[in-house]
């Protein structure tokens, strides 16, 4: 495991934790910061003892966005391009087969908000603040919030977001769907790591199907998904050497 | 002569699309529809328009079915003209400029329809949305069916369309249908601020992020990601950008010029 500047990274008991560690700017995300979470993403994904992986903010705040001292530092727009393809930090988030928690707390704005977006499940502190600033500041989001935010929370409740870079607080960040939990900010990491531990009690192949049907099903018809759904099931039961709980025909995409 | 059926009126950036006709007529009448595509259509190609609120005098937002439905007997249209008065919110949906309905009296049937077609709600305490049509015979035809659905949801969407229940603002808010309601004195006011605040964003941004959410729903999400990517190189080719990052290193506010 190669030394990392700008988060922490340990695991213990099945439960990786990756904690954003530039606490001095909020954890603001820079291009350092995104190696780091390249790396720490794809050694949690490798390891065979690693079930869940738990990502958090150290000091004040989870992450406050991107670092915008680095912005215009790129040769060019498509020097730019190239580097967010040839390291796709949110498509590795997007395909790892264990679950992600994010445990957020202090600013969870711009690329923070979007980072948390992209794990499984949202835990908020009550102090947590959260906003997407990008177009009140000439900018789009580019770590998946315009896609991300409309299909947790729909089209419209994810535009007035978006578009006025409003503040919305933990209480409403929980009606809007943003988080599924808020808790005590003393209690936060006490929370997440018992929520970890659940997940991580899981049987990993069942987890992986279930994160597979949702995120290619969510993208096809229904009629689609059902049989992904399926096929998912049945080879999940031979996996796990049961009988398949699934209707052959149903497999098959047939009448009985 | 008859007051324009349609009227745009426009100041620092905001254009505000009145609709001056009354409800019970069943639907937005030719004439106001045709205005309604050209008025959106020119907003289009109108860089000074970073908002656009969609308003009508009292009650304009209702358009009940009590009066001339369509029909099956009914002739087909004989015109452009007259066709587009059955798609009058695609006009609206078609704005590349973010969009908000100001609800300041009940929003039935195409009414709705029309606000459904917006990115935002504001509606008046008082005011109620609902679809009358179904249990009439008729059916959404102005994109109802379909947009209704991707904002509050399947089972909601047929709860709505299915009884003709019509929510009060407060329901409609809590199921998402409305983003924000105020007291009818001061729905004015409420929506001027709502987009006051977007205008001061960076228009090609803002236009950037609406064309990303509703094309990235209509995509797979890698395909939506790849969008949202290519938009946002593209948005660092504007002055825009680079003057909203400056603005913010040095702590001032950003002088957007949509360039």
């Amino acid at each position: 495991m190669p030394a990392f500047k700008t988060i922490e990274y340990d695991k213990k008991g099945g439960i990786a934790h990756v904690r954003l560690d530039r606490p001095s700017v909020h954890n603001a995300y820079d291009t350092a910061m995104r190696d780091d979470v390249f790396q720490a993403m794809e050694a949690a994904r490798d390891d065979g003892e690693v079930r869940v992986v738990v990502i958090s903010g150290k000091g004040r705040s989870f992450c406050a966005g991107a670092d915008l001292t680095e912005f215009g530092s790129a040769p060019s727009v498509t020097a730019a391009r190239e580097a967010r393809w040839g390291r796709d930090v949110w498509g590795l988030f997007l395909s790892m087969d264990k679950p992600l928690l994010a445990a957020v707390h202090g600013h969870c704005v711009g690329s923070g908000l979007e980072m948390a977006m992209l794990c499984d499940l949202r835990v908020a502190a009550g102090n947590a603040l959260f906003a997407m600033p990008e177009a009140r500041l000439g900018l789009m989001p580019a770590a998946g919030g315009s896609q991300t935010l409309p299909r947790s929370l729909g089209a419209s409740k994810g535009l007035d977001l978006l578009l006025t870079g409003r503040r919305v607080d933990a209480t409403e960040a929980l009606a809007l769907g943003l988080v599924s939990r808020v808790v005590p900010e003393s209690r936060l990491s006490a929370e997440a790591e018992s929520l970890a531990e659940s997940l991580a009690a899981l049987d990993p192949p069942a987890v992986a199907a279930v994160k597979k049907a949702m995120r290619h099903g969510s993208g096809m018809s229904l009629a689609q998904g059902l049989t992904l759904e399926a096929r998912l099931s049945l080879r999940l039961a031979a996996e796990q050497g049961r009988a398949p709980s699934t209707p052959s025909h149903q497999i098959e995409g047939r009448f009985p | 002569m008859a007051e324009k059926p349609v009227t745009l009126s426009q100041r620092n950036g905001i254009a505000v699309i009145r609709l001056r006709e009354a409800g019970g007529h069943g639907r937005l009448s030719p004439d106001a529809a045709w205005e309604l595509g050209r008025t959106c259509e020119r907003l289009n190609w109108d860089a000074s328009a970073r908002v656009v609120i969609l308003t009508g005098c009292a009650g304009a937002f209702r358009f009940d079915l009590e009066g001339e439905e369509p029909s099956a007997g009914a002739p087909l249209p004989r015109s452009n003209k007259e066709a587009c008065g059955g798609r009058a919110a695609s006009a609206v949906a078609g704005l590349k400029a973010p969009s908000i309905a100001a609800i300041n009296g009940d929003a039935l049937d195409q009414g709705l329809e029309l606000a459904l077609a917006c990115d935002l709600r504001v509606a008046a305490e008082g005011a109620r949305l609902g679809f009358t049509g179904v249990s009439k015979g008729a059916m959404p035809w102005d994109g109802g069916s379909q947009r209704l659905p991707r904002i509050v949801g399947p089972a909601r969407a047929l709860d709505m369309l299915l009884t003709g229940r019509l929510l009060p603002a407060g329901e409609a808010h809590a199921i998402g249908l409305v983003n924000r309601v105020a007291a009818p004195d001061d729905l004015q006011q409420a929506v001027q601020r709502l987009a006051e605040e977007i205008a001061a964003g960076a228009p090609i941004a803002s236009r950037f992020v609406k064309e990303a959410v509703y094309k990235g729903l209509d995509m797979s999400l890698d395909q939506g990601l790849n969008l949202e990517a290519d938009l946002s190189f593209l948005l660092q080719t504007t002055g825009d950008r680079r003057e909203g990052v400056r603005a913010f290193l040095e702590n001032r506010k950003p002088r957007f010029v949509g360039e």
